[in-house]
């Protein structure tokens, strides 16, 4: 599927840049500061992620799905 | 960590963290965090014209969210999340035609439902030089529902920390025993059950700039219908695929950060989906931070899916009004206003959604009359010691 | 055996050093204490400038030659801390200027030759090493010097391989560099004297350290006073004179290496400039000002935590 396709080749693509990028040690601050985490808040995201859960079809993503419930 | 701190200080504490005398490149918790957040949700109300009998009523949730985080001995952490949540309202039991063709909904019950859950899930993490690895027990119960389930996940770090590759696996196994079910004829005891994999990396671009791309599949069998519905029937298995890419860039005069999600998913009842979240994080001083928040959805129709229930139709064949099987679009927006007081942290939030059909990227040969609206607030507190 | 608190002073780092910590048994805290003495003494024989043969010797010595020096991990990664602290600082925290010291003879109370200063100064900078992968290309005349953070670095380090070694409740001292294992068994925190530049025999600030460290840095010797002028021992690497800040500052953070980086970088700046960087800092500080007053937010925090 084309979908497949392209993550693979975003994949190699990430895995030659990683070679590439050079972040110095004290260039490291902006990138622990808490809103570029990936996950700022926990409670939340488990709250959004129950919610279209159960209004939508959709679910999963960036994790394996969680627990279960009878919403859906 | 959920503090902020100048930056000098988070730049000093990440090099001299990395001294290998001191700690792991993927350290564990450092305290203890408390966090606790109230909602209330509150779907619209459905019009006359959509339907005819009964109540217009839908959903109205609180929900009650915990969670405790804590460093366990030098090298692990532990996770303890517990929820509850109280509904009441209706939810569409059937779809008819009106006298014009068009489709009707009839409401579940003459009062409505009152529910109850609690969810509760225990999990340890074990941090290491290079990555970390850990799992997760959890339970869950209502009047009608039961649900077991066990994660695990690890992660290993490469490149310096700027590579990050996670794995992650989970498998729930539910058991359904619809309310009232001799009353009205439904299923009396039913099981289901889900296993899910998902794979990410995460890469650091620059200072700046990080990306991850995640890739899950799961897959369900086991009793996979709706039991409230008069007639609901899916298949016993369904696939799913989902491909997530996000972003995050920080604006450094700007002091703000855009994140960015997007989300393309399929499954083998015939469903596509795209998702896309966009929130920018607004620093105004050291204790206000505000960040308002914005998502498109649209899925395609469930093959099986039809506005209008034929009731002639034998149940062995797969068929669905549901309207979260039909094809739609969804815009939702909120705000998030958070308030850092150091070991205190608040945050309000408030969301607005609405799904129509207009909305849709994907064809709508038959719009459902029962797409949802909803209001959502919380009130969150976090508190670390 | 009572669990009772047992002492061991030792010498490393060039300074008096202390281990206190709470042991059931004689034995096994002596055996403790001596892990804890070796691998203060491993990082002082590592990287003192006044040893020989020490790595650091070694990676000195090296300047010039054209095959460069082959660098360890953690080695590696006190110069990835020295960069931080070389750009958080605007260049004024640099581990190359140390050859500044061969201008400037604190024994006697004499100006530099400014001809001599300007050749030194010509070989500072951190900007100017040169490496490749895991290879350091010294050039001809420059040293390297970890002062300000090797001792507080060891007495982190220290602070981990008591914890690993069962220690739950103790307190590192190298030198006036403090670190906390753990708290006393009552939960109370360990009171800890800085030292006063002015009269080095009385104590500056008496602070309360429940956990973390407590780094100081300040002018407590080695200056000379010339036509009513002082001249420190802190001298700024892009001018090659004394900067006329604080006299002496004392910083407690989450990591001794940490505090002592505040501490030691604070110490470079001038006044207006280092208070602004300790107050932005967020961390809890003491210091003593150029008119010899002794202030700070530390100093209010007189009860435990």
């Amino acid at each position: 599927m084309r979908i497949i396709r392209l993550t693979v080749s975003a994949l190699i693509a990430l895995a030659a840049l990683s070679s590439c990028t050079q972040v110095r040690p004290w260039e490291r601050g902006y990138l622990a500061k808490e809103e570029m985490a990936w996950d700022r808040d926990v409670l939340e995201r488990q709250l959004n992620d129950h919610i279209f859960f159960s209004k939508e079809a959709s679910s999963g993503g960036n994790s394996a799905a969680g627990g279960g419930c009878g919403c859906n | 960590m959920k503090t902020k701190h100048s930056r000098s200080l988070i730049a000093l504490s990440t090099s001299a963290l990395a001294l290998p005398g001191i700690a792991h490149a993927d350290a564990p918790p450092t305290e203890s965090t408390l966090s606790y957040k109230i909602s209330n949700y509150q779907e619209d109300d459905l019009t006359r014209a959509q339907v005819p009998f009964g109540e217009l009523g839908r959903y109205d949730i609180d929900v009650h969210q915990f969670q405790y985080v804590s460093p366990l001995g030098r090298d692990f952490a532990l996770f303890i999340d517990a929820n509850h949540e109280d509904m009441s309202g209706a939810s569409p039991w059937f779809s008819t035609a009106n006298a014009a063709g068009e489709p009707v909904i009839n409401m579940s019950g003459a009062s409505g439902i009152t529910d109850a859950r609690s969810e509760l899930s225990i999990g340890t993490r074990y941090y290491s030089q290079n990555g970390n690895f850990g799992g997760a027990v959890g339970y869950s119960e209502e009047n009608d529902y039961r649900a077991t389930y066990v994660n695990l996940s690890g992660s290993r770090n490469f490149n310096n920390d700027l590579t990050t590759v996670t794995l992650g696996f989970s498998h729930s196994a539910d058991d359904i025993f619809p309310t009232d079910a001799e009353l009205f004829n439904r299923v009396r005891n039913e099981d289901k059950r889900a296993t899910s994999a998902a794979v990410s990396l995460s890469q650091v671009i620059n200072r700046v700039t990080t990306f991850q791309t995640a890739l899950s599949i799961t897959e369900q069998s086991g009793y996979l219908s709706d039991p409230y519905k008069l007639q609901d029937a899916r298949p016993d298995n369904k696939t799913q695929i989902a491909l997530s890419n996000s972003l995050r860039y920080f604006f450094i005069e700007a002091d703000g950060a855009l994140q960015a999600n997007y989300r393309y998913y399929r499954d083998d009842f015939g469903i596509s989906s795209h998702t896309l979240d966009l929130s920018w994080f607004q620093n105004i001083n050291r204790t206000f931070q505000i960040a308002p928040v914005l998502r498109y959805y649209s899925q395609s129709a469930a093959e099986f899916y039809t506005n209008i229930d034929d009731f002639t139709k034998p149940l062995t064949e797969p068929q669905s009004s549901d309207y979260r099987l039909s094809a739609f679009g969804a815009f939702s927006g909120g705000i998030n206003l958070i308030a850092d007081f150091g070991d205190w942290t608040t945050t309000f939030t408030a969301e607005r959604y609405v799904a129509n059909e207009k909305y849709s990227v994907y064809a709508v040969n038959q719009p459902s009359p029962a797409l949802v609206q909803f209001v959502r607030l919380s009130l969150g507190v976090d508190y670390s010691f | 055996m009572p669990y009772s608190l047992r002492h061991f002073s030792f010498k490393a780092m060039g300074s008096p050093c202390e281990l206190q910590f709470y042991d059931d048994s004689r034995i096994q805290a002596r055996k403790r204490a001596r892990e804890l003495i070796l691998e203060s003494q491993r990082l002082e024989r590592k990287y003192s400038r006044y040893l020989e043969d020490s790595f650091l010797s070694q990676i000195n010595r090296s300047a010039g030659a054209s095959a460069g020096i082959s660098i360890d991990e953690e080695t590696r990664k006190l110069f990835d801390h020295a960069e931080t602290c070389y750009h958080l600082s605007d260049g004024l925290f640099d581990v190359t200027a140390g050859i500044l010291r061969n201008a400037w003879n604190f024994r006697l109370p004499q100006l530099p030759d400014p001809a001599r200063l300007s050749d030194l100064l010509a070989l500072i900078g951190f900007d100017k090493l040169r490496w490749q992968h895991e290879t350091l290309y010294l050039a001809a005349g420059m040293e390297v010097d970890f002062g300000g953070i090797v001792k507080e670095y060891a007495a982190d380090a220290v602070t981990r391989l008591a914890r690993e070694l069962g220690i739950e409740h103790g307190l590192v001292n190298l030198g006036g560099d403090f670190s906390v294992i753990g708290s006393k068994p009552d939960s109370s925190p360990w009171p800890v004297g800085i030292a006063n530049p002015r009269q080095p025999e009385a104590m500056m600030a008496r602070i309360n350290l429940r956990d973390g460290g407590l780094a100081s840095s300040g002018d407590y010797e080695r200056s000379f006073v010339l036509d009513g002028k002082r001249y420190s021992h802190i001298l700024n690497p892009k001018t090659g004179w004394p900067s006329s800040g604080l006299r002496a500052v004392s910083v407690a953070a989450n990591l001794c290496t940490v505090a002592g980086s505040f501490a030691t970088i604070a110490m470079l700046r001038e006044e207006q400039s280092a208070l602004a960087w300790l107050e932005d800092s967020g961390l809890p500080y003491v210091y003593m000002d150029s008119s010899e007053e002794i202030k700070g937010p530390a100093l209010q925090a007189a009860a435990p935590g």
